[in-house]
């Protein structure tokens, strides 16, 4: 039996007057990837946003509903957010990793929360670090440069790294490999196939063939509403909804 | 008409306009040779005085000191006769009213010339040494081929036994031209041979220093609480579009703010670099909150994202990604505001700077002129020698505002790093 790490319930979110989700119920599972599917604008992103509090940054934003952590409520306004988000890192749509030395990129993370108080920690935690996220074979020996000079595919890897090295709990990934060629995209995947083994992990695709490959459970979003949750499987080869059946077929999205 | 037709005209419309930008930098260009040409070949003379090679004899009658006088005392000593009785030397002249002429060929500060010569070497009392004075405006404009020789004698103002003198100087070889040290290190004057820009350097100096010290801190916050922290609300707005409209207010305004508070009001003291800096502070600070939001609003928000994702406060996703990253634009943007600033000349006349100052100002609270001041008063004199000192002013002002631009467009390549 898996445990729902995370829970929403209810979970209604406005910019403006415009509201972008409508009442969403969806539990995720932890160390289990959750796919989240649908058309652009329905409200995927802005649901993972909803987890570690990223709208906050959105002045207009407006959420209301629960959305709880192992029964911690994340919508609470005195909730501290610096320690919420050292718990559920995010890695966004295009690499974006800081224009400072893979290290220093690495290392920001766990120096602002104390957690490597010395030079042998810190370097301790970006090797452990790169490896999980399959970079230190090929940075190893560079790690002075620019995080910036590397690969898009290797920038994304490096964004990986930088969210696990504070060891959240959850990993968000919005759409991690829509910048990326296909062989970039098959090492993420990959890599997130290792990483659901230790983190609970969220992933918004645009991608069907990328949801059935890496995911356990998948919902499927349309105009901020959730049609349809499921097992993956389930969903893909036999969905309850007729909104679901036509987007998956392509049908309209 | 048929497609070929259509292609050509696309084609020669393009041709067209390469044409009339070519033709718009090449005029700009022209102006700014013009311009640069007429201030280098008025001014570059300004940087050479004329001077007399003289023979001075220390005559310890006249001087009535001793030898081995203390510094106190040569101070004090007469060398009014000394100077008189030397320079009448100069040339063989006949009688008392052409030793005056001869006389009025060296400047108002002979005597301090060789005053200062002996006071160098304390040996000197009762020998003859040779001395380069400097010239009077007159025979130093002659001398660089500024004055017309042939005009007749009553519309000069050097007399034809004066010219005699002079070409009996120039015969001897005891006429030439040296650097000209007092440009730099004399302040204002009214004979120009001895008017310098020290004054208004110091005074533009300690001006835009606290310009600097006073606008870029306030700047430098305000943009960033503007950029970073504050709300986008209509009170933000609000101030945003009072930023730039005070940017934009004629700079002659702010004197008369600065007239009536900082002087009427708050009586600081008039005519010094203080108020000048306040006031070129007040006027610089939209300028230069302007470029640092641009600079800050350049850094993409997906850095921002990124440090508030692995769990950064926003103070710290600020001071220690966005803040670092703007930098070099920011710098880049103060710079150039205070070379506007030290440039601005309508603020500083109302406050008091037009006044003439010959002391060179020992801190911001003396009373100063500043650089472009200077140029806007002796633009005005009548004197020949003035003419040249306008455009060397001129000179020494352009390179500083084009060393600042320099330097600023070198900070923000030097520095500037690339993100995707």
């Amino acid at each position: 039996m898996t445990n729902i790490k995370i829970k929403s319930k209810n979970l209604n979110v406005y910019y403006g007057d415009k509201q972008a989700l409508f009442d969403v119920n969806l539990d995720l599972n932890e160390k289990e990837v959750t796919a989240l599917i649908g058309p652009s604008g329905c409200g995927k992103s802005t649901f993972i946003r909803c987890i570690n509090r990223m709208n906050d940054v959105i002045d207009i934003c407006k959420v209301t509903g629960n959305i709880e952590m192992d029964g911690m409520n994340i919508n609470d306004k005195d909730l501290d957010v610096v320690s919420l988000r050292e718990k559920v890192g995010m890695v966004f749509q295009k690499p974006n990793p800081f224009p400072k030395s893979i290290y220093d990129n690495i290392s920001y993370g766990p120096k602002i929360h104390g957690k490597g108080e010395t030079k042998s920690e810190l370097d301790q935690i970006v090797e452990k670090s790169l490896k999980k996220s399959a970079l230190w074979e090929e940075v190893k020996d560079r790690l002075d440069e620019p995080g910036t000079s590397l690969s898009g595919g290797q920038q994304q890897r490096l964004c990986i790294a930088r969210a696990i090295s504070v060891n959240p709990e959850v990993i968000l990934m919005d759409e991690p490999c829509s910048a990326l060629d296909p062989i970039a995209t098959a090492k993420i995947e990959e890599l997130i196939d290792e990483l659901k083994k230790t983190y609970t992990i969220v992933i918004v695709t645009h991608s069907m063939a990328q949801a059935v490959r890496v995911s356990q459970k998948t919902g499927f979003f349309h105009l901020g509403k959730l049609i349809e949750v499921g097992k993956t499987e389930k969903i893909f080869k036999n969905p309850d909804n007729k909104m679901t059946q036509d987007y998956i077929t392509g049908r309209f999205g | 008409m048929t497609k070929e037709e259509r292609l050509k005209k696309r084609h020669r419309a393009e041709k067209r306009f390469r044409f009339y930008g070519l033709v718009s930098i090449l005029v700009a260009l022209l102006f700014v040779v013009i311009l640069v040409q007429n201030i280098f070949s008025k001014g570059s003379s300004a940087f050479k005085k004329t001077v007399i090679t003289t023979e001075i004899f220390f005559d310890q009658d006249l001087l009535e000191i001793q030898n081995g006088a203390s510094q106190e005392e040569i101070m004090e000593a007469d060398f009014y006769d000394v100077m008189i009785e030397n320079l009448i030397k100069a040339y063989p002249a006949k009688d008392r009213a052409e030793e005056d002429e001869l006389l009025k060929l060296f400047s108002g500060d002979a005597e301090i010339e060789i005053k200062k010569a002996f006071l160098k070497d304390n040996n000197l009392l009762g020998k003859t040494i040779t001395l380069d004075l400097t010239a009077s405006d007159d025979i130093d404009q002659l001398h660089k081929g500024n004055y017309p020789r042939d005009l007749p004698e009553e519309r000069r103002r050097i007399s034809d036994f004066q010219l005699v003198i002079y070409d009996y100087f120039v015969e001897n070889k005891k006429i030439s031209k040296n650097f000209n040290n007092y440009f730099f290190n004399n302040g204002d004057s009214r004979d120009p041979e001895l008017a310098g820009i020290g004054g208004a350097l110091v005074g533009s100096f300690y001006s835009i220093l606290i310009c600097l010290l006073l606008a870029f801190p306030v700047a430098f916050l305000a943009s960033i609480y503007l950029e970073e922290f504050a709300p986008k609300n209509k009170i933000t707005d609000f101030i945003e579009i009072n930023i730039n409209n005070l940017a934009a207010v004629p700079s002659i305004v702010y004197g008369l703010l600065a007239l009536q508070i900082l002087l009427a009001t708050i009586q600081l003291p008039r005519s010094t670099p203080l108020v000048a800096g306040i006031t070129l502070a007040l006027m610089t600070l939209p300028r230069i909150i302007i470029p640092c939001r641009a600079s800050l609003k350049a850094v993409p928000p997906s850095i921002r994202e990124g440090a508030l994702a692995v769990g950064a406060s926003k103070f710290q996703s600020v001071f220690h990604h966005v803040v670092p990253l703007a930098l070099p634009g920011t710098l880049s943007g103060t710079i150039i505001g205070l070379a506007q600033a030290l440039g601005e000349t309508a603020p500083l006349i109302l406050i008091g700077m037009v006044a003439f100052v010959v002391d060179i100002p020992s801190s911001p609270v003396d009373p100063s002129s500043s650089l472009p001041v200077q140029v806007y008063l002796w633009s005005e004199s009548a004197e020949r020698g003035f003419v040249e000192k306008t455009s060397a002013t001129i000179m020494m002002l352009l390179s500083f505002l084009i060393v600042m631009n320099f330097i600023a467009v070198y900070l923000r390549q030097k520095f500037e790093k690339r993100w995707n």
